[in-house]
């Protein structure tokens, strides 16, 4: 029976940031800009930081051999220190939320009918601070805050963390890092089997060369000397001096060699199995960063025809399932990668949130467009989809499906077919219009609030003297299309204007008419 | 329009549509189909002029009655008998005019070398349709219900009759907008029979047999039919 307790204060607290919009719309801006790399501004915020990363190590490099302005200490201690320490401490914050902490111990408390436990709250609270405090990157940046303690000089030193600092910042150094984490395993028997080596080699020469050989007096000296020469570097500031120093020289020089091409081959080959895929990342990277983009699924005919068709406006990608397509398609100089359309998880790689994404889904098969269509509306509901039909019965379906234009190829070409019987003339002039290929085409002019005809008459607009042809205008605010309208119309922003005339004249026409 | 013969290869996608869009609109419709499926499905269409021919027999091919003023249709689904065919007719009948569906990129070259009069790339169309979707929003939804077939605003061409006010007069004197439709291209025969857009700023003398490419309201247009017709306005 839940007791008629009054609500504890922090949970009332917490409920009302739970709620409260201004609360999360601050966190979600510094999480956005601190960690999604598909927030728009985070770029901005990544040079910035970089910028100070840089300028925090040019001046430790620069003090080594002249001595610095106060005020770029002052700068290097409390700007550069201050910022990292803000930075440090919003990390923490946007990683996990106290509040919702609280309400979860708050629900469980009121299930199983037990006294809300401030400790738990605290234990957890703690524990999700300290994960994070804990992973390798925040380390890091807690060590590129140390400098700023100026009474250890020593700390100095750690300014080069800052460095490391850099990783968060760059996405490619991230990979390499990636790469090498895969193949922890490898690296790390090789490197149990390099110390194993090292530690034999050095103290077997400790032992035969100490009183000999007046270079090595310690098992220091001795296990330096064992990674200089493995490593096949070779200094020579301490050599063999003794014949059995000599044969364990000769020994780990081998092995040496054998571990170096071991190492390296691991390494090279983690690479090229992981480039392909690094590559596709950075190609979906890339495109994220773009105010809108194409997605093309299925490198056919249609889709060959529309790149070939050189003037699209947007960035794309194609999706194809098929290995060989996609080879095809990168050897035509297309960005392409092997993915499935179908699936959820491909699609939600791309980043619909802050960018206006339109799929085109161009199979030769109603079932897979129509799934592929299904699967962006999931996705994000405010993809533009474009898909392929086969036949208009199954126009019902796809609009079900929410496709949002329709494409059907064997229709558009038999009704073309037959207007080149019934109307050749007009057929061909459709054709000219809308392709552009001649010289003459039909075109959109939207109307900007700041134009120079911006909300004045048409008939102020001389299209004769600019040689072109006004066929109408579409108003998107109640979406209707007014042909040849009266020429006391007024222009609106917004409206678009439909003319026909030659490229030169458009373009021409568009330059007088934005001019103010 | 006088009743000329429109002879169709191929009964399939393509010509199940065009013979369908064709009925009624004065042509005598003449389908010629290989596979004896496709034969039975357009008589069962209600088509009674339908040979079933094989497209590879020059003999027969040879043997069909079109006239110079025939127009000959080759949209079978095979894209290879589509070039095949347009190469017989063409080496029968150098005059008579052959349009054809190019079904995959390279076909469309391949029949305009055989000797097709018009090719419609299927492909090209396509393309060219969603890069309007991208590019121009308006001209795609104006598009889409002139190509769909439906009534509001279209394109329509009119050859100048004979004794036609048109006659003699310049394009420029002529105030299209009060009939509500738009000048948008000439076939000038004059100049030739290319289509020139009305753009260009050149005054274009009419003559009767010049053809004219118009946009406007389907009503608006299908009044200057009537119009077009007479001696004065």
């Amino acid at each position: 029976m839940p007791r008629n307790v009054p609500t504890p204060a922090i949970v009332t607290q917490a409920l009302h940031r739970h709620r409260s919009a201004r609360y999360q719309a601050v966190k979600g801006f510094f999480r956005n800009i601190l960690s999604n790399p598909d927030y728009p501004y985070k770029k901005f915020f990544d040079l910035f930081m970089i910028a100070l990363i840089l300028s925090s190590v040019w001046i430790l490099v620069h003090e080594v051999k002249h001595p610095l302005p106060h005020w770029v200490d002052v700068y290097d201690l409390y700007v550069v220190t201050l910022l990292f320490i803000v930075e440090y401490l919003l990390r923490l914050w946007v990683y996990s939320d106290l509040h919702e902490m609280v309400l979860k111990e708050y629900d469980e408390s009121l299930i199983l009918g037990r006294p809300l436990n401030y400790g738990r709250i605290f234990k957890r609270f703690v524990l999700s601070k300290f994960a994070y405090m804990s992973s390798p990157a925040a380390i890091i940046d807690l060590m590129a805050i140390l400098p700023g303690y100026r009474p250890l000089r020593v700390l100095r030193i750690f300014v080069l963390f800052r460095l490391f600092k850099l990783l968060r910042y760059t996405k490619s150094i991230n990979e390499f890092v990636q790469v090498l984490v895969e193949k922890k395993f490898e690296l790390l028997t090789l490197l149990f089997l390099l110390v194993f080596i090292v530690l034999t080699a050095g103290i077997a020469i400790y032992v035969f060369e100490t009183h000999v050989n007046p270079k090595i007096n310690t098992l220091f000296d001795a296990i330096y000397w064992a990674l200089v020469t493995i490593s096949t570097v070779g200094y020579g500031d301490i050599a063999p001096v003794t014949t059995q120093g000599r044969v364990i020289s000769g020994i780990i020089i081998v092995s040496g060699i054998a571990m170096i091409s071991f190492v390296t081959s691991v390494i090279v080959s983690a690479f090229s199995v992981k480039l392909e895929e690094l590559k596709e990342n950075r190609l979906i990277h890339d495109l994220n960063k773009e105010e809108a983009f194409l997605i093309l699924c299925g490198y056919g005919q249609m889709t060959k025809m529309f790149l070939r068709q050189k003037d699209y406006p947007l960035e794309y990608i194609i999706l194809d399932n098929d290995a060989n397509r996609v080879a095809t398609a990168r050897k035509d100089g297309y960005n392409a990668i092997q993915e499935d359309a179908s699936r959820y998880e491909v699609l939600h790689r791309f980043n619909t949130q802050y960018a206006r994404v339109t799929l085109a889904t161009l199979l030769n098969s109603d079932v897979e467009n129509i799934y592929i269509t299904l699967n962006a509306k999931s996705v994000d509901p405010t993809i533009q989809v474009i898909a392929r039909m086969s036949d208009r019965k199954m126009a019902h379906k796809y609009k079900l499906a929410g496709a949002d234009h329709l494409l059907m190829p064997d229709e558009v070409a038999s009704r073309m077919l037959l207007m080149a019987i019934e109307q050749p003339a007009m057929q061909e002039a459709i054709v000219h219009l809308l392709t552009g290929r001649s010289k003459a085409k039909l075109d959109e002019i939207i109307v900007h609030e700041h134009d120079h005809y911006c909300c004045k008459a048409l008939e102020e607009i001389d299209f004769k003297q600019h040689k072109l042809i006004f066929v109408g205008i579409y108003r998107a605010m109640n979406g209707e299309f007014l042909f040849n309208p009266a020429k006391e119309l007024i222009l609106e922003a917004g409206d678009v204007m439909l003319v026909v005339g030659y490229h030169v004249s458009i373009a021409q026409f568009e330059k007088d008419f934005r001019s103010v | 329009m006088a009743t000329r013969k429109v002879h169709i290869f191929g009964y399939g996608k393509h010509g199940k549509r065009i013979a369908s869009g064709l009925r009624g609109s004065g042509y005598a419709l003449h389908i010629l189909e290989q596979d004896a499926d496709l034969v039975k499905k357009a008589y069962a269409d209600d088509y009674v002029d339908v040979d079933q021919i094989d497209m590879t027999d020059d003999d027969r091919i040879e043997a069909l009655d079109i006239g110079e003023s025939d127009l000959v249709v080759c949209v079978m689904d095979d894209e290879h008998f589509n070039v095949f065919v347009t190469l017989t007719l063409r080496q029968f009948h150098p005059e008579v005019e052959i349009f054809s569906i190019s079904d995959s990129i390279h076909t469309a070259e391949k029949l305009t070398m055989a000797g097709a009069t018009k090719v419609i790339d299927l492909y090209d169309v396509s393309a060219t349709r969603i890069h309007n979707f991208l590019n121009k929003p308006v001209t795609t939804h104006l598009m889409s219900s002139i190509i769909a077939d439906k009534r509001g605003i279209s394109f329509h061409e009119y050859t100048i009759p004979e004794g036609s006010f048109l006659h003699g007069r310049n394009t420029g004197e002529i105030d299209f907008a009060k009939f509500n439709i738009l000048l948008l291209g000439i076939i000038d025969r004059e100049l030739g029979n290319d289509l020139i857009f009305i753009t260009e700023g050149i005054n274009h003398k009419l003559d009767s047999g010049d053809v004219l490419v118009f946009m406007g309201k389907d009503d608006d247009l299908t009044r200057f039919e009537e119009t077009i017709k007479r001696k004065t306005i």
